[in-house]
């Protein structure tokens, strides 16, 4: 590779970077600015925009929503992902290629089809839109990727640890919740985090399957649509910060997958 | 496996004589865990239909189900039921697809969005990738990474409201080049096809990055030393190494950014404009706008549905044949 590609890519990374960065902190900033109006220039800045966030009771509210739906979720989705995995993973049988198709099928239907067809079915098993719709839409919408996540973390555990286990006297369901469980942990911390970052920041299956209470995304986009405020900005601010803390939080437990016994 | 170890001496724990019961150590001898434990597991066919019986029904039941039912509703010609009326069976629902140009054009305007989104992006990332695994060390790898995957953790309708500042009127795009002197009247960005693509390869973009990553990590250094030493310049080296061997990153990088690209609603309604109508936007009309015509909706979800699958498979089978089709 000469010199001058590697130089050109490079400065393609950067450029990269900085299209990423430059809408989020762009964002930001407005959220600072003493004025309603959107746009630049910025010429006095203000908190003002945070006060009134977090002292908008409805904005509080939607947040706890929002916050109930994604750990709900996120607990069925450990639960079913993990055991899905666990019978996916080392088990071997006719048609386990198409079983296992279909296990990812969620994760690669377009958002809106995806959303409709559960909104469809939600009617069908008669479930009123509204929260448990909406975990029931985000469970099935993340249970793939908790089992591919868990699939990979089951593939290094050596055969010797259940072996072991069984050796000393475990039944099967004992071996599982002393050995396996904990070799899981990281795997399942990182999964869990990923799961409630995609439930918390889904807008098109809450929309579809919500009721009159709106979750934060919807809420935002319903504001969005009656013009941008500088009130959203400080919403999605928030929100910006928390998604990238939990984000790091769960990369350093999934990082751990790589080093770990 | 020191973890393993430690495992061991606890489940011998309840055998010592002295040793205190541990919670798996009572339970283990408690009788009546016995007899469940023992009639549960008692062959190894039982053992595997008890642990299929949940993944099993959640499969048919959450992630086939609602497909199937929607095909199903696509045929009726009232849904959801009516007091005192049977639904009848009807082709009305995707004969109306092909009569209306209303539905055709965002159909197709949707599937050639995709694809040139899907062709930019994978443009774009292929040199952020290659730069990533090849030319950055080991040691840096992760803070690099890190820096990519921190914007992609904020949700669709954040990271689409932050377009908009982009490339408002009175954005940050449209103030440089006017401060610059470009231009005098700002550049109608917004609604466009334009602002569209802006927003969605700047959603998608890191499903393409990551197999692109990990395909291109996985290339051995001295294939491309040993193409170099036989006299292959850059661009051979590119064409008959880098790009066969990061073939199957392209596919499944392409494959997803595809799909997902094809199935946002927000970011059309928000970013796009009436020229730039997506299909998306179609079919949530008949849930949302035009009052209850789920029949029509679930048709139209349906033929989105075979179409953009059908694309991706025609489009895995090019690859996975000999990648020729990638190449030419």
């Amino acid at each position: 590779m000469t010199r001058n590609t590697r130089i050109l890519m490079s400065v393609i990374y950067w450029a990269f970077i900085v299209y990423l960065f430059v809408p989020l902190a762009l964002m930001v900033t407005m959220g600072f600015k003493d004025s309603k109006f959107i746009g630049f220039p910025i010429r006095s800045w203000t908190l003002e925009w945070y006060a009134t966030v977090i002292q908008d009771t409805q904005v509080l509210s939607v947040f706890g929503y929002s916050m109930t739906i994604a750990i709900a979720s996120t607990v069925l989705s450990l639960i079913i992902g993990t055991w899905v995995a666990v019978f996916l993973g080392p088990n071997q049988f006719r048609g386990k290629a198409i079983i296992f198709a279909l296990a990812c099928l969620p994760a690669v239907i377009p958002g809106i089809i995806s959303a409709i067809a559960l909104r469809i079915f939600a009617r069908l098993i008669d479930i009123e839109p509204g929260m448990f719709a909406i975990i029931l839409g985000h469970t099935v919408h993340n249970v793939p990727f908790v089992a591919l996540v868990v699939m990979a973390r089951l593939s290094t555990q050596p055969k010797s640890h259940i072996e072991a286990a069984r050796d000393l006297g475990a039944d099967s369901i004992v071996a599982f919740f002393r050995v396996t469980l904990p070799y899981l942990k990281p795997a399942l911390i990182g999964a869990g985090i990923f799961c409630m970052l995609l439930s918390f920041d889904d807008f098109v299956r809450a929309f579809f399957l919500g009721g009159y209470q709106p979750t934060l995304p919807v809420l935002i986009f319903a504001k969005l649509r009656s013009g941008m405020s500088p009130e959203i900005n400080a919403i999605s601010t928030i929100v910006l910060i928390m998604t990238a803390i939990l984000g790091l939080w769960a990369e350093r437990s999934m990082r751990r997958l790589n080093k770990g016994s | 496996m020191a973890q393993a170890e430690t495992q061991r001496a606890d489940l011998q724990e309840p055998s010592t004589p002295a040793g205190r019961m541990t919670f798996w150590g009572a339970l283990m001898r408690n009788g009546v865990y016995q007899a469940v434990s023992t009639t549960l597991f008692k062959s190894q066919r039982r053992q595997f239909w008890i642990l299929a019986s949940l993944p099993l029904f959640w499969i048919f039941f959450a992630n086939l189900g609602p497909i199937v039912e929607m095909f199903w509703i696509g045929f009726l010609d009232s849904y959801p039921p009516k007091v005192g009326y049977e639904p009848q069976f009807t082709l009305a629902n995707w004969a109306a697809f092909f009569q209306d140009r209303v539905f055709i054009i965002p159909f197709f305007r949707t599937l050639a969005f995709s694809f040139i989104f899907t062709a930019i992006t994978l443009l774009i990332t292929y040199p952020v990738a290659y730069f990533l695994a090849k030319h950055v060390s080991r040691k840096n790898q992760l803070l690099f990474l890190l820096l990519l995957l921190i914007p992609f953790w904020v949700g669709e309708i954040v990271r689409t409201y932050a377009i908009m500042i982009l490339l408002g009127n009175n954005g940050a795009v449209n103030l440089a080049l006017k401060s610059l002197g470009l231009i005098e009247r700002p550049i109608p960005f917004m609604y466009t096809g334009f602002s569209l693509g802006v927003g969605i390869i700047y959603l998608t973009a890191l499903y393409m990055l990551l197999p692109l990553y990990s395909a291109l990590e996985k290339l051995p250094d001295n294939y491309l030393e040993a193409a170099a030493d036989l006299g292959a310049g850059a661009w051979t080296r590119f064409r008959r190494i880098t790009l066969p061997l990061s073939k199957e990153g392209i596919a499944s990088g392409c494959t997803l950014v595809f799909l997902i690209s094809t199935g946002y609603y927000a970011t059309p309604v928000l970013l796009g404009g009436p020229r730039s109508t997506v299909f998306a936007e179609t079919i949530a009309g008949f849930f949302h706008v035009a009052g209850d015509q789920w029949p029509m909706g679930a048709a139209f979800s349906s033929i989105m549905l075979i179409a953009t699958l059908g694309v991706t498979g025609l489009f895995l089978k090019l690859m996975g044949r000999d990648g020729k089709g990638m190449m030419r």
